[in-house]
């Protein structure tokens, strides 16, 4: 197998210009104050004062024929701009991030509860909500396909797609298929359907514009794949649909999909006038795809000495009712399903399936979180039947630079497994459960005054991570970054322009911090992400750090490089200059100008498109390929406090070891690793949209939990700075791997307090209290 | 949402009047509940009266006992409360979160909806939100739902925290009504479901509670209420118990014990008051009391698991009331 080579990209010459609020520093992010004191216009408070207000009917069946449909009641409701369908939108009928699969609006059939079937513009949001309310929609019941293993495999289920039901199996076939151990454990798991849970609702405003096109302002994670797939159905040409980023209250990846994007263009288009769409928090919960579920068989073969032979793994995703990103996670659990170890000899299938179910995409994590649950808890699994302890056994097949993954792929770069796990376990461990006076707050049940002491046991467990960086799969992945530096009020200025979402994570403030770096220009202005400069890619993978901080780096150093001829030309020096403060400095001469004095009336602006290095696909029948750009690592100890005669869980500590290969902000990075390692914990313990039948019972945060400050232990966090060579800074993706392996860790501790096996997560009381 | 009247009371008698004179008038206090059923399609009423301009905020302690406004705020917190009465400050704070708290009232939360995935999902079939319409609950998702006092129609079950500590504590409510004023004991405020669980109270259309009063009893000072939910706050109770003991030279010569989360009503386990009462107070009679507290119950299919914690929580409570 070849092994695309490039240059690793070199750090800055001078990386440590005495500017502040530079690379490896933390300034305050622009948002944060606002967000804190409640100023920060997100999405949902768009406005426009001749503004009307869209509505959608969703389907209320997971899996039906639709007869009829009767729009005169919504028609006849005075207030009411426009009732369109199926039958309305202008350009191409189907969208997908991936697949073009998911229709604009039902037709014929709809295949999952939730599913849009009309909208709706009015005067007033609760005019447009009535007349969806009067629209009589007749259908024929079917009975809904709920389980993806059957969706795959039983040859009497229905069809819900004209290709089938499989949205895509990715064999990974490595080393002696045939190959036996002295030890054999197997286990069989299952995930639960987690929500991304971001706050601000699905929102969006469209105006339409002089020439015939609709300027969109939406929260979203990619603005270009939004414009590339509302131009489509709309049927008009990408310059004519304009995407501006509107405040984003979180995304997680349920963003990466379209939501109303299309629904209000459509609306305005039609009415002329601006349309606003707002989903309701219960709305939201059918209005973006989930955390798949899963189902997966593990079977790990090891030596007496605890090394790995082999493992084998057969796994199921639901995938609901459209494609999403499934493959994608397809992808990511297979590739990443023995985890961060050394396995000579693997075996592993995964399946992606279309079902009634509601529709599974991106999330945090992205595949990796799935399989990571299966395969530690095999880890400790095989570390009981061995004796050994379950670091112990992690170490002894932790994986290293120059490991071969599963695809045959060389890690490259750093991968320090096995340090990660001796330091997390070296950390101090938190004081026993009091057992006398004591603050509450502590112990399981917390304020709910269960227990003093009574029933608790303590268990401590283990979990790690792996989590692949950027896309993956030779996809070309790559990032735009316009940079002008010009004087204005006498003082440089440099403005970055990208189209990279902010969705919460810090980016623009560190968009700034790299532009004050490169340039050694204190005052840096971001300009609003939008379409008029080219994309940015997506906000997820953990690859915007990279990609667009790698963009900006990139588009800085070219700036810098047209500033230092300007500067050569104007000072009639030759040589080497750099920029330092401000200064245009020589090797030799030292200090020779001002950057404003040399600048002057000058304005440079240059955009710059910047790739990683390139990947391959997967052999479809091997799952052979270097598919993907960086692995980024995680682990967590986990130590629990069980009151287990009522199954109750507190969670005392979630300590973090993460090595981020260069920290561009620290303060950025431990709440990326808080924040993950809370998502994490809310999938070990608590975070389930509960389906039956195809239908969500929970969609409202009074029903389904997420964890509060006080199910929240604080965190001791160890951040590893070894630099890839290959990234810029040398940095590594933070967002994902700490939400892989708190869940593991988390469920290890509970298992070890309990004595029980607990095969899925979240984990409820009657898990633990044997009563289920 | 239907479009709906809004009025301010500003006294008692106004307040009842406006509501008792349409059949779609409704209270509104804190408005943390009400709204929400507005909102979400649950109650749509053709007039919201709204009386958070009352004078019913007071706690006072007086010769017969605790006498708790209907609107007072944070009753928890109260130090009278706190010190005669731990079973209602414990359950108070273990109600919602605190931003709820600052605006809830007691009388709201008395008189709070089930949370029943199928009630409150409006377009599910829920005889209590529409008589006649059949329970979803009973072949749906029943983990949350009763294991005592349902009935073939509804199996949902009272969420308020209050009210099983005010139901350990024989407290009563006043109410102000068309037919004049009335006290009912909290327990027999609420209905069992039976073939008619839209009527969940037994107070008449326009009849408002004012204010709650809790006796002294010689039970009240030792008392405890014991939570248990799917996090560590601002959720509903899987299980509670309220206990409430008066224990002489180690003989439990009276107690109380009301279970929430398990039934359509604060639930009175007299069972297990029995097993304790005239006994020496030690383990085997804890035990005994736990399993007599689960005397009746009929479990649904996925809310088995509630049936063992009762028993456990009973248990526990008893234990944890033991060292105060």
């Amino acid at each position: 197998m070849s092994r695309p080579t490039k240059a690793p990209d070199k750090a800055p010459d001078r990386i440590t210009t005495p500017i502040t609020g530079g690379v490896g520093e933390s300034p305050l992010r622009p948002d944060g104050t606002l967000k804190v004191k409640g100023e920060f216009a997100y999405s949902s408070d768009l406005w426009m004062d001749d503004m009307l207000w869209g509505a959608t009917l969703r389907s209320p069946h997971p899996y039906a024929r639709i007869v009829s449909i009767d729009l005169s009641g919504a028609w006849q409701t005075p207030g009411v701009h426009t009732v369109m369908t199926y039958d309305d939108v202008p350009g191409e009928k189907l969208f997908g991030l991936e697949h073009t699969d998911q229709p604009v609006m039902a037709h014929e059939v709809v295949r999952y509860q939730g599913e849009a079937v009309a909208i709706v513009a009015a005067d007033h949001p609760e005019t447009a909500r009535r007349a969806v309310d009067k629209i009589v929609v007749e259908y024929e019941v079917l009975e809904p396909l709920t389980d993806a293993e059957e969706a795959v495999f039983a040859t009497d289920a229905p069809t819900l797609h004209p290709g089938g039901n499989l949205v895509r199996h990715l064999p990974i076939r490595r080393g002696d298929q045939h190959a036996t151990a002295d030890v054999v454990v197997r286990g069989e798991y299952e995930v639960g359907m987690q929500d991304q849970a971001f706050l601000g609702p699905e929102s969006g405003l469209a105006v339409p514009a002089e020439d015939g096109g609709v300027d969109l302002y939406i929260a979203t994670q990619w603005l270009h794949v939004d414009q590339k797939q509302v131009a489509k159905c709309l049927g008009l040409p990408n310059d004519k649909v304009r995407l501006m980023l509107a405040g984003v209250g979180g995304a997680f990846g349920a963003r990466e999909d379209l939501s109303m994007q299309v629904h209000a263009s459509m609306l305005a288009l039609r009415t002329g006038r601006p349309v606003k769409i707002v989903y309701s928090r219960e709305e939201s919960f059918f209005g973006h795809v989930h955390r798949h579920p899963a189902k997966l068989y593990y079977e790990h073969g090891a030596t007496r000495e605890g090394r790995l032979v082999y493992v084998k793994a057969r796994m199921f995703l639901d995938g609901g009712a459209y494609a999403s990103s499934t493959g994608a996670v397809v992808a990511n659990a297979a590739t990443l399903g023995v985890g961060p170890y050394e396995a000579p000899n693997v075996t592993i299938d995964c399946w992606g399936a279309y079902t009634n179910n509601p529709p599974c995409g991106a999330m945090r994590g992205f595949g990796a979180v799935q399989a990571a649950f299966a395969y530690e808890s095999q880890m400790d699994r095989l570390a009981a039947e061995l004796g050994l302890d379950p670091v112990e056994v992690r170490v002894r097949n932790a994986m290293a630079e120059g490991t071969t993954m599963p695809t045959g792929q060389v890690v490259d770069s750093a991968a320090p497994v096995a340090e990660m796990l001796r330091r997390v376990e070296a950390m101090p461990l938190p004081p026993a459960a009091p057992t006398d006076s004591y603050d509450l707050r502590e112990l399981p049940g917390g304020v709910s005054n269960t227990t003093h002491g009574e029933g608790v046991v303590r268990g401590i467990g283990y979990g790690i991570g792996i989590k692949n960086v950027c896309f993956s799969e030779g996809f070309d992945d790559f990032s735009t970054a316009r940079v002008r530096l010009e004087v204005i009020a006498g003082e440089p200025t440099a403005m970055v322009h990208t189209a990279a979402a902010e969705v919460g994570q810090g980016l623009v403030t560190v968009q700034a911090q790299i532009a004050r770096t490169e340039l050694g220009v204190e005052r840096v202005t971001i300009h609003p992400a939008d379409t008029q400069v080219g994309s940015g890619g997506s906000t997820s993978a953990s690859r915007q750090t990279y990609m667009t901080g790698g963009a900006v780096k990139a588009a800085c150093e070219k700036v810098r490089g047209l500033l230092l001829d300007i500067a050569r030309e104007r000072l009639h020096v030759e040589g080497q200059l750099h920029l330092d403060g401000g200064k245009i400095v020589s090797d030799r001469h030292g200090v020779l100008a001002d950057l404003a004095e040399v600048l002057g009336d000058e304005v440079i602006d240059e955009t710059v498109e910047w790739r990683h290095r390139p990947t391959e696909a997967l052999d479809p029948t091997t799952g052979q390929g270097f598919a993907h750009v960086q692995y980024a690592f995680a682990v967590h100890r986990a130590v629990v406090d069980v009151d287990v005669d009522l199954g109750l869980v507190r969670v005392v500590a979630l300590d973090c070891v993460q090595d981020v290969g260069k920290a561009i902000n620290p303060d950025a990075v431990v709440g990326q690793i808080h924040g993950g390692s809370a998502q994490g914990l809310g999938l070990a313990v608590m975070e389930e949209i509960q389906v039956r039948d195809g239908k969500i019972r929970n969609p409202s945060f009074t029903d389904y939990l997420i964890p509060t400050i006080l199910d929240m232990p604080p965190m001791k966090v160890d951040v590893l700075e070894l630099a890839d060579p290959h990234a810029p800074y040398g940095l590594r993706g933070v967002g994902e791997p700490p939400t892989i392996s708190s869940t593991p860790a988390i469920v290890a501790a509970i298992r070890a307090a309990t004595g029980l096996a607990i095969p899925r997560c979240p984990v409820r009381p009657e898990d633990i209290t044997g009563t289920a | 949402m239907k479009p709906f009247a809004y009025t301010r009371a500003h006294t008692v008698w106004d307040a009842v009047a406006a509501v008792s004179a349409e059949p779609g008038a409704r209270y509104l206090a804190g408005g943390t509940e009400m709204v929400n059923l507005v909102r979400e399609g649950q109650e749509s009423p053709d007039r919201l009266v709204d009386i958070g301009d009352l004078p019913l905020t007071e706690v006072r302690v007086h010769g017969r006992g605790v006498r708790i406004g209907a609107l007072a705020k944070r009753v928890h917190e109260h130090p009278e409360v706190r010190r005669r009465l731990p079973v209602l400050a414990e359950a108070g704070l273990s109600a919602a979160s605190p931003q709820v708290r600052n605006v809830a009232t007691p009388g709201g939360n008395l008189l709070q909806r089930t949370r029943c995935h199928y009630f409150r999902d409006v377009r599910f079939p829920c005889n209590r939100r529409e008589p006649g319409t059949g329970c979803a609950a009973l072949r749906g998702v029943n983990r949350n739902n009763a294991i005592f006092g349902g009935s073939e129609h509804c199996v949902a079950v009272h969420p308020s925290d209050i009210a099983v500590a005010l139901t350990a504590l024989d407290a009563v409510v006043h109410t102000h009504g068309p037919a004049g004023e009335r006290v009912i004991p909290v327990e027999e405020l609420y209905r069992l479901p039976g073939d008619e669980p839209n009527r969940e109270t037994v107070l008449d259309h326009g009849e408002l509670i004012v204010a709650i009063d809790v006796p002294p009893t010689p039970f009240a000072a030792r008392s405890h209420y014991l939570k248990l939910r799917d996090r560590a706050s601002f959720a509903f109770a899987l299980v509670s118990v309220a206990v409430a003991l008066d224990v002489r030279a180690g003989v439990t010569h009276d107690v109380r014990i009301a279970l929430g989360g398990v039934a359509p009503r604060p639930w009175r386990a007299r069972a297990a008051e029995d097993a304790l009462r005239g006994r020496r107070f030690d383990d085997d009679a804890r035990a005994a009391a736990g399993e007599a507290a689960t005397t009746g119950a009929k479990p649904l299919p996925h809310n088995e698991f509630k049936v063992e914690l009762v028993r456990r929580a009973v248990v526990r409570a008893l234990s944890e009331v033991e060292g105060r």
